[in-house]
């Protein structure tokens, strides 16, 4: 068979393969440097900022490091840690197949969203941890309380974005999706899904920070375990360089469950770059 | 044969309401089985609203819309449509995007590859297997909606506009090239274009509309043999029609000063 040729030129092909060669890998180094640089900075400003101020909240950075360590020898962090991941994980687990489910529904069909809209956002605007009496009140002193504040802080960002996601996939794909004879199922599996990734992701990762939140939250105020409880008991006693150590363990938690999700992400969505 | 008869389209009016857009009024044609027909009219006679209903995306309120005499209800596998915007999914290479209408049409994995790589052969783009959509310039993006489209082996090619958004060389060698593929294998083609040269270049005849509400003006034969190349636009017959077009064209303009 005789073919046509393609005369006109090919865009952005050499360049697109050479990422991650020399030019890429130096400039990914020198933004790791400037991280680095700028938490070492952060590290001495506030070590002499405690050293010279000699306030009672604020501890020099070389006491919260040696708080942690204590708390890390006596075992008592990564006892109440396991507490708190694993309600973290059941939280966001149950909020992520939720609010991925509704959030589709709703930027599908308009009956949907018009029949939620008012109660995702009114759950979105409103403050999570006013729900926390009355889980206690439902779950008492459980994980289920725990769980049910997570589930309640993350949810709804997941919802509102995935539902945008899905809204605002362009509309020929799906026209030509159905020319090619796609059933609802498949427009849903074959363009919505992918379509609506990168946005969906974004929704994710909101979701991530804000189940943290919840988790911290939910531990001091209702459910008294796990790392929140012990900001709570150290923080009644004024001592504010354990307060910080539990702090800087939040935050790693924090870093490294974005750093996940950002991972499957860019795996997933690489198109979209 | 795809037959037209008293089609009126009107948009956004509930069924009791009225006060909607007239898109097209009382449209009656007919396209011959292995005919190539182009469309051609103002901007916003509803060319492409015209053809998303013989597609089966929209429907219509009055009329018939028929393909072999089975009436239009939806999208058919005798039919398959190149999209002006070229709708390719941005996140899968071009093979992906050339195999999309077998795959969901259940053909097995082996069957679509081989099938999708013999069209991206054929429209050009061998080597590209593995490119994504936006590392391809806009008329090689064409030829894989081009591709997707014959692979699914229709009767009936639906093309609106599909080189409008291509830059003037790129389209004329797209012209040709479509045309090559044609002589080769002679679907029934409606091609809906703006382009005065492209409508007379490739139709056996040119449907031309009024401006809105869209009716047809006239069904005027193209009698240039084929195969015809590329230097037929400076015959006297091919200047002639186009001429008889921007005749028509330009009194229909509502704009002028």
């Amino acid at each position: 068979m005789k073919s046509v040729t393609a005369s006109e030129t090919v865009v952005k092909t050499t360049a697109a393969r050479n990422i991650g060669s020399s030019p890429g890998l130096q400039r990914s180094v020198r933004h790791y440097a400037l991280e680095v640089f700028a938490l070492l900075a952060g590290a001495v400003i506030w070590e002499s900022l405690g050293w010279s101020l000699g306030l009672q909240w604020l501890p020099p950075f070389s006491q919260v490091l040696v708080a942690l360590v204590q708390f890390l020898a006596s075992g008592l962090i990564l006892s109440n840690l396991q507490s708190s991941l694993l309600s973290l994980i059941v939280g966001f687990a149950l909020s992520l197949v939720f609010g991925l489910f509704l959030g589709a529904l709703m930027g599908r069909y308009r009956v949907v969203e018009k029949a939620f809209d008012v109660y995702v956002h009114a759950l979105f605007v409103c403050p999570s941890i006013l729900f926390a009496p009355i889980f206690f009140a439902i779950f008492g002193l459980s994980d289920a309380s725990r769980i049910a504040i997570i589930f309640v802080y993350s949810t709804f960002v997941i919802v509102i974005n995935t539902a945008t996601a899905i809204r605002t996939v362009e509309p020929s794909l799906v026209e030509m999706a159905y020319s090619f004879g796609c059933r609802e199922h498949q427009i849903f599996t074959r363009i919505l899904l992918p379509a609506s990734l990168p946005l969906v992701f974004a929704g994710i990762r909101l979701g991530m920070g804000r189940a943290v939140k919840g988790m911290i939250n939910g531990e001091m105020l209702i459910a008294f375990v796990g790392l929140g409880a012990l900001a709570q008991k150290y923080g009644a006693q004024f001592d504010a360089a354990k307060v910080f150590a539990i702090a800087m363990v939040v935050l790693i938690i924090g870093l490294v469950s974005n750093a996940f999700v950002q991972a499957l992400e860019s795996r997933l969505t690489r198109w979209a770059d | 044969m795809i037959r037209v008869k008293n089609l009126t389209k009107e948009f956004g009016s509930m069924d009791n309401g009225g006060g909607g857009v007239l898109a097209l009024s009382s449209i009656d044609f007919e396209v011959r089985d292995n005919e190539f027909v182009t469309v051609i009219g103002p901007s916003g006679c509803g060319k492409t609203t015209l053809l998303r209903i013989i597609a089966g995306l929209i429907s219509y309120q009055h009329g018939e819309v028929s393909i072999d005499s089975h009436p239009v209800v939806g999208p058919g596998p005798e039919r398959a449509v190149v999209f002006q915007n070229f709708a390719l999914l941005p996140w899968t290479d071009v093979l992906g995007n050339v195999t999309f209408g077998l795959d969901v049409r259940g053909a097995t994995k082996n069957d679509s590859q081989a099938k999708a790589k013999e069209l991206i052969k054929l429209v050009g783009l061998e080597g590209f297997e593995r490119r994504l959509p936006k590392e391809l310039s806009g008329g090689m993006q064409q030829r894989v909606g081009l591709a997707r489209a014959l692979a699914v082996n229709p009767r009936i090619l639906l093309m609106d506009e599909p080189f409008g958004a291509l830059d003037e060389q790129t389209r004329r060698l797209l012209q040709e090239q479509l045309l090559q593929l044609w002589e080769r294998e002679r679907k029934t083609v409606v091609f809906i274009t703006h382009s005065m040269e492209e409508a007379v270049m490739l139709g056996d005849r040119v449907m031309l509309m009024t401006p809105r509400p869209g009716k047809v003006k006239e069904m005027i034969d193209i009698p240039l043999k084929r195969p015809r190349p590329p230097d037929i636009e400076k015959s006297a017959a091919f200047i002639e029609i186009k001429e008889y077009l921007w005749e028509n064209l330009r009194a229909m303009q509502t704009d002028q000063p």
